[in-house]
């Protein structure tokens, strides 16, 4: 594998496959999914990969941050276990290199058919009808729900007593206190001032 | 359809959303010709895919925009302050659907929750019983569930795990609207399917959007010229003041005018307001209709957060209607909780691509995966309340970054207010409790969306000083300019902002008509 070249033209640096599964590995760690197959993490680091072809910063910071990986890892990345492996993407999660992987593969891991059926979403619905006879209320484990709106004897009290002030402007309280702008606010009895919690 | 001559002194619209394409109806309706430039393309029903990035890339606004203040959008989406829909119906075409009115306190925040440091509250000039019947007619048009009639959506899974927790913690005021979207074929439009895709558009018709309802039936009166992918760029004025022309870009860049006798910008609370700074003139240095210097100011976008929480069993949250559940008890306004105002709590569900996206956004390793690994056993919910007005928080013409066109780009700076924060933080605390009481084994406190609820940049006020236009919508400053979105509320309430925006925009076509016909514009 190559550095990047000083010149632009020149930077058609070469991702081996050697850093093609280093990066596979990387997005396996620090998106761990015990029951994905490798197919979309591979799937995840071709596209990364793609995207590096379009863009010289994302391209050499990636090569540079692959081919460095192995340094702060003691030996090669991809024999440290999920524990080591993720310490060492700590260490380096603030760095552009990782933050791309890291926005790449957020975007793009979870936006394939491949890994919604692992995870119980069933994508497209309008071409199947949607759900209305598809199980949209076919949750059994609670009692089934009131939709209605509350008909029973409490109303909602929407502003709480105590509250001195005028209720609503025009309200029954509003003549007993002086009207005032937002320039020049009078003497009012409820005051808020800065809270912290 | 009509075709309005470029040289006609026309009633333009600038936008087709709630607001736009309401006002758009309202207005041809009585008769009265238009003109409605939308900055976006002509989608249809047919057009939308059940797929959030791909419909997240056909439908939304992703013209540049920067963003500063100390907001988490800042950092996460620098350049996605907003997700919002640009094309033909606005936002309403991605909206999911959920329509409380506004309470009679919220009119009067000023009044009612007294003088908060930090805060520009004021009182809205108008009161909730002038606005009731055009909020009955809004409903009407939209189909509100629950009201006029209208049947409730059935519970759907993710509903059964929201009311259900509801009911444990104590709470009363729950059901699966107001929501307009139809459980029973209405106005034409058939029922709901269920399909679980609200954001990326509704192929079955079922929801209500300008798309379906106000666009078409404008368009049926022939009194429509609606130009799809029309930017505008600028407003300009004669030499009495007088808003004379709207300069927009049409689909090949072209820079093209059309004459206007009356303007009326509804182009979403980023939009309306970088429209009237970019409408600077010797006349109106700092914007136009911008005296008060509120024009760009006291933006709001509610205070929200979702709650993703984790059971033992299976929810299946992706299926049925997003938002078909409104829990309205935290609505109140009750200081006794350490802040002013109050929330909803509204059902809510992503895909795992938005969920990975949005749900913890910067986040990766174990804690993260496990959000996603427990997908299918996953309830979620929206905290939905008013935030409060500040004047920093600001819409302002970014000159140091173009967008395509060559045009300043907005920026949005926004910063909490410690009233948002408390507000936020309590909501979180209710959902957990909510999901607690029926069993959940963890949950996600995942932070605001780049914002869908936009508000305030072109505020109502009674006094000239304070906003920018007044109880219609109408400009202070120039009579015969008025705003029609969401822009114009003087704050945000904790309701979400739909029925609202279409409501004033009745009563303002009500409002537009007489005045022309009595000569007062």
């Amino acid at each position: 594998m190559a550095f990047p070249a000083k010149y632009p033209q020149m930077n058609a640096t070469e991702l081996t496959d050697e850093a093609r599964s280093v990066l596979i590995r990387v997005i396996r760690v620090a998106f761990p999914h015990p029951s994905f197959p490798d197919g979309p993490y591979e799937r995840t680091a071709d596209t990364i990969l793609r995207e590096a072809e379009n863009s010289t910063w994302f391209r050499v910071a990636l090569t540079q941050g692959l081919l460095t990986l192995s340094n702060l890892a003691g030996g090669d990345f991809r024999d440290l276990n999920d524990e080591d492996g993720t310490k060492v993407l700590r260490r380096i999660e603030t760095t552009e290199f990782f933050g791309f992987i890291r926005r790449t593969t957020v975007l793009n891991l979870y936006d394939n058919e491949d890994v919604w059926e692992i995870l119980g979403y069933e994508g497209p619905s309008f071409d199947k009808g949607g759900y209305i006879n598809r199980g949209f209320n076919d949750l059994d484990w609670l009692p089934e729900a009131r939709i209605e709106s509350y008909d029973g004897p409490e109303q909602l009290v929407e502003i709480a007593t105590p509250v001195s002030v005028a209720r609503v402007r025009g309200g029954e309280n509003a003549s007993a206190v002086a009207r005032d702008t937002s320039n020049q606010p009078g003497k009012r009895d409820a005051i808020m001032s800065e809270m912290t919690k | 359809m009509t075709n309005i001559e470029h040289d006609e002194a026309a009633i333009v619209i600038i936008g087709s959303g709630a607001g736009g394409g309401t006002l758009a109806y309202e207005l041809t309706a009585k008769g009265l010709p238009v003109v409605v430039l939308e900055a976006g393309p002509y989608l249809r029903n047919e057009d939308y895919v059940n797929d959030e990035w791909e419909a997240f890339n056909q439908m939304a606004w992703l013209d540049p925009r920067t963003t500063s203040g100390s907001w988490r959008i800042a950092r996460d989406f620098p350049n996605l302050p907003t997700w919002i829909v640009k094309a033909v119906g606005g936002t309403t075409t991605h909206w999911s659907g959920a329509t409380p009115r506004f309470k009679a306190h919220e009119f009067a925040a000023r009044s009612t929750y007294g003088r908060i440091d930090g805060a520009n509250l004021l009182d809205w000039p108008i009161t909730l019983a002038e606005l009731a019947p055009y909020y009955d007619k809004a409903e009407v048009a939209m189909g509100s569930t629950h009201v006029h009639g209208r049947k409730p959506l059935p519970a759907n899974n993710n509903y059964k795990v929201f009311a259900n927790g509801a009911k444990r913690l104590g709470y009363k005021f729950y059901s699966t609207g107001p929501y307009a979207t139809n459980a029973e074929e209405y106005d034409g439009r058939p029922a709901s399917v269920q399909d679980g895709f609200n954001f990326q558009g509704d192929k079955n018709k079922s929801k209500w959007s300008t798309l379906v309802r106000e666009i078409p039936r404008a368009e049926a009166t022939g009194l429509l010229d609606l130009r799809p992918e029309s930017h505008a760029v600028q407003i300009t004025h004669d030499a009495s003041g007088r808003a004379d022309a709207v300069l927009y870009l049409d689909k090949d860049g072209n820079l093209q005018r059309q004459a206007a006798g009356l303007v009326a910008v509804a182009a979403n609370s980023i939009e309306t307001p970088r429209l009237l700074l970019q409408s600077a003139s010797p006349m109106f240095p700092e914007g136009l209709a911008n005296s008060s210097g509120q024009v760009g100011r006291n933006y709001m976008r509610h205070t929200t957060g979702s709650v993703y929480a984790r059971f033992n069993d299976p929810v299946r949250m992706h299926r049925g209607e997003t938002m078909a559940g409104v829990i309205a008890d935290e609505s109140k306004h009750d200081p006794d909780r350490g802040f002013a105002g109050g929330y909803y709590l509204e059902t809510i569900s992503l895909g795992p691509a938005f969920l990975a996206s949005f749900g913890d956004p910067g986040a990766w390793g174990r804690g993260f995966t496990e959000i996603l690994e427990a997908y299918a056993n996953t309830a979620g919910l929206w905290v939905v309340g008013e935030d409060l007005p500040q004047e920093s928080n600001r819409v302002t013409l970014n000159t140091t970054v173009s967008d395509k066109n060559g045009l300043p780009v907005p920026n949005v700076n926004f910063d909490d207010h410690v009233n948002d924060i408390a507000m936020r933080d309590h909501g979180y605390a209710q959902a957990e409790l909510l999901y607690e009481t029926v069993g959940s084994v963890g949950a996600q406190r995942t932070p605001p969306y780049p914002s869908t609820h936009n508000m305030g940049t072109s505020r109502m006020s009674a006094r000239p000083e304070d906003g920018v236009v007044d109880s219609w919508g109408r400009a202070h400053d120039v009579p015969n300019l008025f705003t029609s979105d969401g822009s114009v509320f003087t704050t945000s309430a904790a309701a979400n902002p739909t029925l609202t925006i279409v409501a004033l925009a009745i009563r303002q076509a009500e409002y537009i008509a007489d005045q022309l016909k009595t000569g007062g514009i």
